[in-house]
């Protein structure tokens, strides 16, 4: 029994309240997939902005053309890896509780954000293309 | 939330087994971004790929064992990941800012 307290005073951080009991250890892992792929994807999202900004040659006439399309995509990647760990949490307490899962901010901010760097791209082409 | 349907329920080992090789995908893509960064900033690449090992450790605790916490939840564990990432994008955000290894663009050979 004391090794059991011990363990859940260790656990007691943010992501855990003592609110509710242990989920399931398959929810648990689902979770920390979730987790780890919302992280892979803002790695990725970092390695695509430096890709844009080494690899690219400049676009004629639009000197600032690869930091307007690269430098958001990294700042994107830093705000994923942060709010992946924030619905973690709101997941995992969930789970404690035994309520419906929360919904899921990220795929809109992704999605809109990638939006707009796919138009600013094509401005950006467009702009070099007439000069 | 489950399904007779669902290989999970079938082999509950399977969920275990699943999370080990996100892992996995996890610290290879972090030294993935540390090679991209050697390239801009030799010293901040370094430092990336001396991370990836970390990562990868916090995915072997996932597992269980010693010091393990097999299938609990870990706020903390994940939060270091979480900052990890955080971190060098940050890194790599002043640095392409600053224009550190600042390069003309890839060129590919005319023919």
């Amino acid at each position: 029994m004391g090794e059991a307290t011990d363990q859940a005073s260790e656990r007691s951080g943010p992501g855990t309240d003592d609110a509710g009991a242990e989920p399931d250890a398959r929810f648990t892992f689902a979770n920390e997939r979730t987790f780890l792929a919302w992280n892979r994807t803002a790695l990725a999202l970092v390695v695509a902005g430096l890709g844009i900004v080494q690899l690219l040659p400049p676009f004629p006439g639009v000197p600032w053309g690869r930091h307007l399309i690269g430098v958001p995509l990294i700042a994107l990647g830093a705000v994923v890896a942060v709010a992946g760990y924030a619905e973690w949490i709101l997941n995992q307490r969930a789970l404690r509780r035994g309520q419906p899962l929360p919904r899921s901010l990220l795929p809109v901010i992704l999605a809109v954000t990638i939006t707009s760097i796919a138009l600013l791209s094509a401005i950006v082409l467009l702009l070099s293309a007439i000069r | 939330m489950t399904s007779s349907n669902d290989p999970e329920d079938v082999d509950p080992v399977s969920s275990r087994a699943r999370t080990k090789l996100a892992w996995t995908r996890a610290a290879i893509a972090f030294a993935a971004l540390g090679v991209a960064v050697l390239k801009t900033n030799v010293a901040a690449g370094l430092t990336v790929i001396a991370l990836t090992p970390l990562v990868w450790h916090i995915g072997r605790l996932s597992q269980g064992g010693p010091g393990g916490a097999g299938g609990k939840s870990r706020p903390r564990q994940l939060l270091l990941i979480s900052v990890a990432v955080a971190a060098v994008a940050v890194t790599v955000l002043v640095l392409v800012i600053l224009g550190h290894g600042r390069s003309s663009g890839f060129h590919p050979p005319r023919g």
